[in-house]
């Protein structure tokens, strides 16, 4: 069951005047999202993720492309479709003068929830991101990590079957950064909720997401698990070495080597596949005489996947 | 969307309006100095003036009617311009809600206020001039007032239309267009002293009619046949066109991508 099927959305922004300017922020973008997944849509600056998510959120009318989310069409039947999601994005900003719990409390009532059940929701809502201490403090006099947290709220008030986060940790210190994680993971663990999330933080993106979509230039580049998007890229593991002593130029020349770089004194072999070239490194340098003080296998970073693609 | 969804809508922008408008000083400002001192300047020259008692009441009419429109129609374009101010005009228009229902619920709000205000100058222009708001009787003027609310409400939905169409920059020329076309009503003179050009217009602004219709219980004759049908008609229409203007600019906003650029 998809959650989103998104066909070959374009977007161009026109703005300007009396001298236009034209940005193509989407140029053909297919997506699509089975229901309870966590999707991570990664990509440079300016590369359209906020763009997609708002259209996928009805905020923004697509130019091109059929656009389907929870089975709504998102421009024929728009309202319909907002009853059922929420977004977050980045820098959130609400009227500065109300309180945490009036702010929850307002956009309740927009979704429909009223009474007893509104006040119940709230105060959960409240406990849930933490924000007890904070409930009656005007919005203006909170900290950027808290104005996040109060978003975060706001955006689980209608019980949303989709949720879309545009960089939900921006500008977070990394622990309340990886209590926010803590939260998404938990909230589609619990209640199923499917979730789209653009993050510039790639561990944030490894750790959460079942699935990552690259995005470039308003094209989608490259789509998978992070597993499989580093196998796709073809970066191939790192062997790091330390050796005494330290250069040993053959290395390089080496079968299955692809490169070898010098950091920090340690030599840092990039090869095909480690399981296998480990053994006949080892054996090669044991026979030279020289000597391993220390041996380190890891696997490329999802950030040199995005500085790869990014190129 | 069910009967209680749309009523709990409406309330949740009176409401939010309403906590707004009490946290923050400047709007209470905002709401009673201006009018306070166009009453003060209006009825002092009046009196330098040495106009007629009858006189005196058509200029303090006017002047009345100008403050409590101007402050409901501030109230109705807060539905767009707080959000507006505080970069969070998208979370409104991502939840299933209408514009009726945030114009409504800022249109509630704003007659209140407006009606705090219209006391507030009623006792003042008793107190300092004699005037007597109450003589026509309280039908004319419950009529009078609802003729006030409607112009303001499509004034302020007219500036919230403006505001989404061409994004916070044209806050001020927004301002200065629809106050321009209040100040033709006949505020301060009855539309037969405008040049044939300007009558025109002043003659197709509901405004005008309530006028009318309330001075000529203070002796002037009434220079139109039916002037509060005249007035609630076009009220009707212009409110009509002012909702639908509003409609066709946020859904424009939301091709433009103006919609999230008002939100960063
Ligand atoms: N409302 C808008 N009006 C005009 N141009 C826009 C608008 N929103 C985005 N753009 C342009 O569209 C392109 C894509 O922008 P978008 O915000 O989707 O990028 P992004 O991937 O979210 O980038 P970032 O990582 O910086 O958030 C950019 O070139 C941007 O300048
Ligand atoms: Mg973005």
């Amino acid at each position: 069951m998809l959650a989103i099927d998104a066909q070959d959305v374009e977007k161009t922004f026109r703005s300007g005047w009396p001298r236009r300017r034209e940005t193509a922020a989407l140029r053909g973008v297919s997506l699509t999202v089975a229901r309870g997944a966590i999707v991570g849509v990664l990509g440079p600056n300016g590369a359209g993720k906020t763009t997609l998510l708002s259209i996928l959120a009805t905020l923004l009318t697509p130019d091109r492309g059929r656009v389907t989310v929870l089975g709504h069409d998102v421009v024929r039947e728009a309202g319909a479709l907002r009853r059922r999601l929420n977004m977050v994005s980045g820098r959130p900003s609400f009227l500065w003068s109300l309180r945490v719990g009036e702010i929850i409390a307002f956009y309740g009532r927009l979704y429909g929830v009223s009474g007893n059940a509104l006040r119940r929701r709230v105060d959960s809502l409240i406990e849930l991101c933490e924000l007890v201490p904070y409930r009656r403090i005007p919005y203006s006099d909170l900290s950027t990590g808290l104005k996040q947290r109060v978003a975060l709220a706001k955006a689980l008030v209608n019980e949303p079957e989709l949720l879309f986060l545009d960089e939900p940790t921006l500008g977070l210190d990394p622990d309340v950064a990886a209590r926010v994680r803590t939260h998404i993971a938990r909230l589609r663990r619990e209640q199923g909720i499917t979730i789209v999330l653009t993050t510039h933080y790639m561990r944030e993106a490894d750790e959460l997401c079942d699935e990552i979509a690259f995005i470039k230039a308003g094209r989608i580049l490259a789509r998978g698990t992070s597993g499989e998007l580093k196998r796709q890229i073809r970066l191939g593991e790192v062997i790091a070495l330390k050796l005494d002593p330290a250069r040993v130029p053959w290395l390089a020349e080496s079968p299955g080597v692809l490169r070898c770089v010098e950091v920090d004194g340690w030599v840092e072999c990039t090869v095909d596949e480690a399981e296998n070239r480990l053994p006949e490194l080892l054996r090669a340098l044991h026979a030279k005489g020289i000597v391993i003080r220390n041996v380190q296998v890891r696997e490329p970073e999802l950030e040199e996947v995005f500085v790869e693609l990014a190129k | 969307m069910s009967w209680r969804n749309e009523l709990l809508a409406v309330w949740a922008v009176t409401l939010r309006n309403a906590l707004m408008g009490a946290r923050n000083v400047f709007f209470f400002f905002e709401l009673l100095f201006w009018p306070i001192v166009g009453v003060l300047s209006i009825g002092l020259m009046s009196r330098f003036l040495e106009l007629t008692a009858a006189q005196a009441s058509f200029v303090l009419v006017g002047t009345i009617a100008l403050s409590v429109v101007n402050v409901c129609q501030l109230e109705v374009a807060y539905a767009v311009l707080l959000d507006v101010w505080s970069k969070s005009l998208k979370h409104q228009f991502l939840a299933p809600i209408g514009i009726r229902h945030l114009t409504l619920g800022s249109w509630i709000v704003g007659m209140v206020r407006s009606l705090a205000v219209f006391v507030l100058l009623a006792a003042l222009g008793r107190w300092a001039f004699g005037f007597r708001v109450l003589q026509p009787g309280w039908l004319p003027l419950a009529t009078f007032l609802l003729g006030c609310f409607l112009t303001a409400w499509v004034v302020g939905v007219a500036v919230c239309a403006l505001i989404t169409l061409f994004g916070n920059r044209a806050e001020a020329f927004a301002w200065a267009s629809v106050n321009l076309v209040l100040v033709l009503a006949g505020i301060y003179y009855p539309i037969s002293v405008l040049p044939d050009a300007i009558a025109v217009v002043a003659r197709a602004v509901p405004l005008t009619y309530f006028l009318d219709a309330y001075r000529a219980h203070y002796g002037f004759e009434s220079e139109f046949r039916a002037p509060i049908a005249t007035g609630l008609a076009l009220s009707a229409l212009y409110a009509a066109l002012a909702h639908w203007a509003f409609l066709a600019a946020i859904q424009r906003a939301r091709r433009t991508g103006l919609l999230l650029k008002m939100s960063e």
